[in-house]
């Protein structure tokens, strides 16, 4: 898969929620481990419910978490 | 890797063994015996039947969630190039012989099952290597 132009924080916000694990976050969103990494390294592109998922794993909004790069 | 990914790779480990030891032994019963009874070679694809021992051989991958929409989408590109790929090998196989023998030329009703059978091959290896890389360069990381 391309390199998504989405890109994301979510390394950043899995260590300020108490050193959330990617299996942790997998979890919460109800998707695989794998995804959380793919989606991490800004090699997939989740859907908007994903994203929606995620965001609210961290109890923040969807702009926080994913932000798209022109 | 995921259960997908191990399939996936016996299934083109077992394609490229059944077909590269076919073509050998195709060449040295060409070389011995001559055309038709060379064709006896082609029996050792019968080796790609291995590869349905993989739902088998492969545990269900453990936890709570084994298939999301990343999966999905990765199986569905997957289907999608093989399909091609298929429809590919028969479109070819229609209009090569056209090309070679002439419109008025006929071929034997045999080649059929072959094409159905290479279609077949040909769908399976590129739908196994579609799901390798699709799901390769996104698990550097793990």
């Amino acid at each position: 898969m391309a390199k998504s132009k989405i890109k994301n924080n979510i390394r950043q916000f899995r260590f300020e929620n108490g050193q959330m694990t990617q299996a942790d976050l997998a979890d919460k969103a109800g998707v695989t481990r794998q995804t959380i990494i793919a989606i991490e390294a800004g090699q997939y592109s989740p859907s908007l419910e994903l994203a929606i998922k995620i965001a609210r794993a961290f109890g923040k909004k969807v702009d926080d978490v994913f932000e798209y790069e022109e | 890797m995921n259960r997908s990914q191990k399939i996936a790779w016996l299934f083109v480990i077992t394609i490229s063994l059944a077909v590269v030891s076919s073509l050998a032994a195709f060449a040295i019963l060409y070389i011995k015996v001559g055309i038709p009874k060379a064709f006896a070679g082609f029996a050792l694809l019968g080796i790609v039947g291995f590869a349905g021992f993989g739902q088998m051989i492969f545990p269900k991958d453990k936890g709570k969630i084994i298939c999301d929409e990343r999966d999905t989408f990765i199986n569905r590109q997957a289907a999608i190039a093989g399909f091609a790929t298929a429809f590919l090998v028969v479109g070819l196989a229609c209009m090569l012989p056209f090309f070679i023998l002439g419109p008025q030329a006929t071929i034997a009703v045999w080649w059929l099952p072959n094409i159905f059978g290479a279609a077949g091959l040909a769908s399976f290896f590129v739908h196994s290597v579609v799901i390798l890389v699709l799901y390769g360069r996104s698990n550097k990381n793990e």
